[in-house]
């Protein structure tokens, strides 16, 4: 009897785990991702079968989770450890849309739709995509410490998602509206990722090279549709056919990546790679194709990566890192002309350009750190980084600046050792500005525009304060408090215009605490608080009055979670998570007379919460009974659907409201 | 690394030369170690797996001290550990330096103090960090703001295990930034998005530039993820022309601005359009 409870103290250990669940109500959100969506009973099967052969260490495993529903996962691993390996792996994940659609519109997943040309109503859609992936990999040690792998995954997605068309012009001016239909996306997507491998372990220098491919291919080329609305004459929605989807790309890359230990004190790493991505997925027929344009895009991005770190201990108090990173993306793509009717003047005195516009970008990226030893286990910190962007474009509907540079500073203060209060202290100092905005101009070459900086280009302060402490004011509890504050000050404005980005603020603050009663029952509590905050400032189209909004995200969470083993037999979890979220729009006026009839964004409130619980009662050594109870509760008063019906008829809709109960029950079998 | 510390008294257990150990780490101790036996480095037919000397040292005053409460082990691990953190990663990297943990030593984490063990259990074998379902919950007891983000109504299947931190990161460190898996952000979301990587013939520049200028990956109120709702998203960085610096309304013609999609309800293809017929809008990302 010692041998067998040696035996199943140290031997691996299978699993078999199956029963029902029965989902007492409808939802959209609680079964968004693991497809418990409609009412009714659901199987529970989970298996984690393990052999190991102790004579040659040769392990054989096969995991199931969740076969019984749809976001099964299944994985095979065979291996000799040391030696060789292979696995399979299968994975299905759905997504439900959350919100329902009453639509007219038929077709929906494939490439042609049919759009009512009035407004028409229709029938429930519940929209979804689903990804199953397939993936194997191989491994094989070789002589001299090196390793050889092999990956392949291959991912179909299906479905349809929310997509559409729209056109705001028409007969007779620019505020005219033409009209907006529901054009449901469909997604018949292949994505496939494979590689291979080659590591070296030795024991100062380790080095892994070899390539990775990706391609992506999309077996709907362009969305068409039949009917829709004709207002709005040549700009009425019925004309926007086709619609491009994603193009077919892929990308090739080879890649060496290495680290040396110079000395017990010093180690370098460093990675290279190059990259050959490109798109040359043929157009789509179309009526009006430009003169002399390509039959693809002949797109081409070529990326070369080099990456450099070095890290070390000169002093047994001092710790340094310099880490060197320099990527160059380079669009190769050629330029054509592909719509000569750019360069008429639009309705708002611009003209813009019918060349396709391939961009490139070089980024260098450097940091610095220090990190010195102070007496009474204090530990001092003190870093730079530098982040330079070169970037290719001109200004179009938005500013442009071929470079920004940013210069940040950190010090931190952290107690090190293992006391009853340790802590950290950190401050954050970014600088980002760049080189000139280069100025947009009228189709009669007037300076136009130029009266706001983009947020990712815009210069801007950035300070951001951090506290962490760790305190165990006596043995079974701990208790963990962390804040941060971080300011953001953008001069999102050009030529002075007061417009545009100016301040960000976030505020985080989080309180955990683990309670260990006793070895068979710990609880543990946390609470957040989570707060942003954006200053930004515009002006309503003609008469062009000043305007400004404090955006405000508001969030406040926690959980409590208890475990225990009451008794030798029974082990029993319960934790309870809630979120309440609010969004808010502060503008500074909701009434121009430009466009009377605003109402003001109104606040958007979400509630969240759960309860899970589960019991697992052991009716023999190797048998038992789990129970599985799941309490889900939604609450939303978000309005992005509810006030909107498309020209065509569709409406979105979501139940405001949501309870969901699960329960299940399940047997379980161990054995070695 | 082979190391025989057989000669002991007690027979071993379950490591090559545990039974001076395991005669007193049994499962009625403190420290109980079977469990060991579970996992890959209880693999003893691999000539490479550790014994329990390997990482905690030789221990000779620990082994030779017949106290109650006898010295610890040269090197120990757990949270009141006094081992230095260098001295104990070193345990793991003696071993585990290459591949993906290459970079651990000057990663962001490897410079916070974080030790191997911080995250890792290895007398388990249910390492609750390799675990999908659990992964997170690791991550979470230091990154508290994205905890609160993925119960957010946008976001990725994360409390379904679905997609879980390392498919996006690497902890043990990277050539990306934030620690991304693949060399860029970028890079990292088309392992999934590969839709969005084009080129077209029409960019948006901030979709080529970076997906996390508009996007949080970790969750949002926002739909698709979006850090802020339509149109004041896109005011950050359009020019305010006509119809683009509208109000924000749920009711008039520019509720279009606000409601359903937002822009996107004209703006349709936002990460760029590759339709190469020439007359509406195709530049703007209407087809």
């Amino acid at each position: 009897e010692q041998d067998e409870d040696i035996k199943r103290l140290t031997k691996p250990q299978s699993t078999i785990n199956f029963g029902a669940g029965y989902l007492f109500n409808d939802n959209a959100r609680f079964g968004q991702f693991n497809g418990l969506r409609d009412d009714g009973f659901y199987g529970i099967f989970n298996l984690d079968i393990i052999r190991r052969n102790d004579d040659t260490g040769t392990w054989f495993r096969l995991q199931g989770r969740n076969l019984g529903f749809r976001n099964r996962d299944v994985r095979l691993e065979h291996s000799r450890q040391g030696n060789w390996g292979y696995f399979f792996e299968f994975s299905q994940t759905p997504r439900y849309e959350p919100f329902t659609a009453n639509t007219a519109v038929g077709g929906i997943g494939s490439s042609h739709l049919q759009v009512p040309t009035t407004p028409t109503a229709g029938g429930p859609e519940h929209l979804k995509t689903e990804r199953e992936s397939f993936a194997f990999g191989i491994n094989k040690f070789l002589p001299a410490n090196f390793e050889l792998q092999l990956h392949f995954k291959n991912e179909d997605k299906d479905g349809a998602r929310i997509f559409g068309r729209g056109n705001r012009l028409g007969p007779p001016g620019p505020t005219a509206v033409g009209g907006y239909e529901f054009l449901p996306e469909p997604i018949n997507y292949t994505t496939r990722i494979f590689g291979a491998t080659l590591n070296y372990n030795g024991k100062d220098l380790q080095l892994s090279g070899g390539y990775y491919g990706t391609l992506f291919e999309n077996k709907n080329k362009a969305l068409t549709t039949t009917g829709g609305s004709s207002v709005g004459g040549i700009f009425a929605p019925a004309l926007f056919t086709p619609i491009a989807l994603p193009p077919d790309n892929q990308a090739h890359q080879a890649f060496l990546s290495g680290g040396y230990s110079f000395n017990p004190h010093t180690r370098g790493t460093f990675k290279a790679s190059y990259t050959i991505a490109s798109q040359t997925d043929g157009f789509f027929p179309t009526q009006l194709a430009a003169p002399g344009a390509p039959s693809n895009l002949h797109g081409k991005v070529d990326t070369t990566l080099v990456q450099a770190a070095l890290t070390s201990r000169p002093l047994s108090k001092l710790n340094l890192l310099a880490n060197f990173r320099y990527e160059d993306r380079e669009d190769k793509t050629p330029v054509f002309l592909y719509n000569p009717n750019a360069f008429n003047v639009d309705l708002n005195g611009n003209r813009w350009t019918g060349f396709n516009t391939p961009r490139s970008f070089r980024t260098f990226t450097n940091k610095f750190e220090a990190n010195y030893a102070l007496p009474m286990n204090l530990r001092l910190i003190g870093g730079i980084d530098y982040e330079h962007w070169d970037r290719t474009g001109t200004p179009q509907t938005t500013g442009h600046r071929n470079s920004t540079d940013e210069l940040s500073g950190r010090i931190e203060l952290r107690r090190t050792m293992a006391e009853t209060v340790t802590g950290t202290l950190s401050y954050i100092h970014s600088d980002r500005w760049g080189s000139h905005f280069l100025t947009q101009t009228t189709a009669t070459g007037q300076p136009f525009f130029n009266l706001i900086a983009p947020i990712n280009l815009a210069d801007r302060n950035r300070d951001k304060v951090r506290l962490l402490l760790n305190w165990e004011p006596f043995e079974p509890l701990s208790v963990q408090a962390a804040v941060d504050h971080s300011w953001d000050d953008y001069n999102g404005d050009r030529n002075n215009s007061g417009f545009g980005i100016k301040k960000g603020i976030a505020r985080n603050y989080s309180l955990d605490a683990v309670y260990t009663f006793s070895e068979n029952l710990q609880a543990n509590a946390w609470f957040s608080r989570n707060e942003t905050q954006i200053d930004q400032a515009n002006r309503t189209p003609a008469p062009r009055v000043p305007w400004s909004v404090k955006l405000e995200n508001l969030s406040t969470s926690f959980g409590v979670g208890i475990n225990g083993r009451p008794h030798e037999k029974l082990d029993i979890g319960t934790n309870i998570t809630y979120s309440e979220i609010t969004d808010k729009f502060k503008q500074s006026i909701t009434e121009v007379e430009c466009c009377p009839g605003n109402t003001p964004v109104p606040d958007i409130k979400f509630k969240q919460g759960r309860w899970n619980l589960f019991a697992r009662y052991a009716l023999q050594k190797n048998l038992g009974l789990r129970l599985d109870y799941i309490l889900d509760y939604f609450k939303t008063n978000e309005w992005t659907w509810s006030g909107w019906t498309y020209t065509d008829g569709t409406r979105l809709s979501q139940d405001q409201r949501q309870w969901v109960n699960f329960l299940g029950i399940s047997a379980y079998i161990n054995w070695q | 690394q082979e190391e025989d510390d057989s000669e002991g008294e007690a027979p071993d257990i379950v490591l090559r030369g545990d039974g001076k150990c395991t005669k007193c780490h049994d499962e009625t101790s403190d420290y109980p170690v079977f469990a060991i036996g579970k996992t890959k480095h209880g693999t003893v037919a691999d000539s490479r797996t550790p014994t329990c000397t390997s990482c905690h040292g030789e221990s000779d005053q620990h082994m030779n001290n017949d106290d109650a409460m006898p010295p610890p082990p040269s090197r120990t691990f757990g949270k009141n550990s006094t081992t230095p953190i260098l001295e104990r990663d070193q345990a793991c990297l003696d071993c585990h330096q290459g591949g993906k943990r290459m970079n651990w030593i000057g990663s962001a984490h490897a410079n916070r103090d974080i030790a191997c063990t911080s995250c890792h259990q290895i007398h388990t074998d249910r390492d609750r960090v390799r675990d999908k379902m659990t992964q997170s919950e690791t991550c979470f007891t230091c990154h508290k703001e994205q905890r609160a983000q993925i119960n957010r109504p946008s976001r990725h299947p994360i409390r379904e295990g679905k997609v879980v931190c390392s498919d996006c990161h690497n902890p043990h460190g990277s050539a990306g930034p934030s620690m991304t898996v693949r060399d860029s952000v970028n890079e990292t979301c088309f392992t999934c998005h590969m839709e969005k990587r084009g080129p077209f013939i029409y960019n948006h520049p901030p979709a080529q530039e970076n997906c996390a200028i508009c996007h949080n990956p970790h969750g949002t109120t926002a739909p698709n993820l979006l850090k802020v709702r339509s149109p004041f998203l896109c005011q950050e960085c359009h020019e305010p022309n006509s119809h683009q610096s509208s109000l924000g309304t749920i009711t008039g013609a520019y509720a279009r601005n606000t409601l359903a999609r937002g822009c996107m309800n004209c703006h349709t293809n936002i990460h760029g359009s590759n339709n190469p017929e020439n007359v509406r809008n195709e530049g703007l990302f209407q087809r």
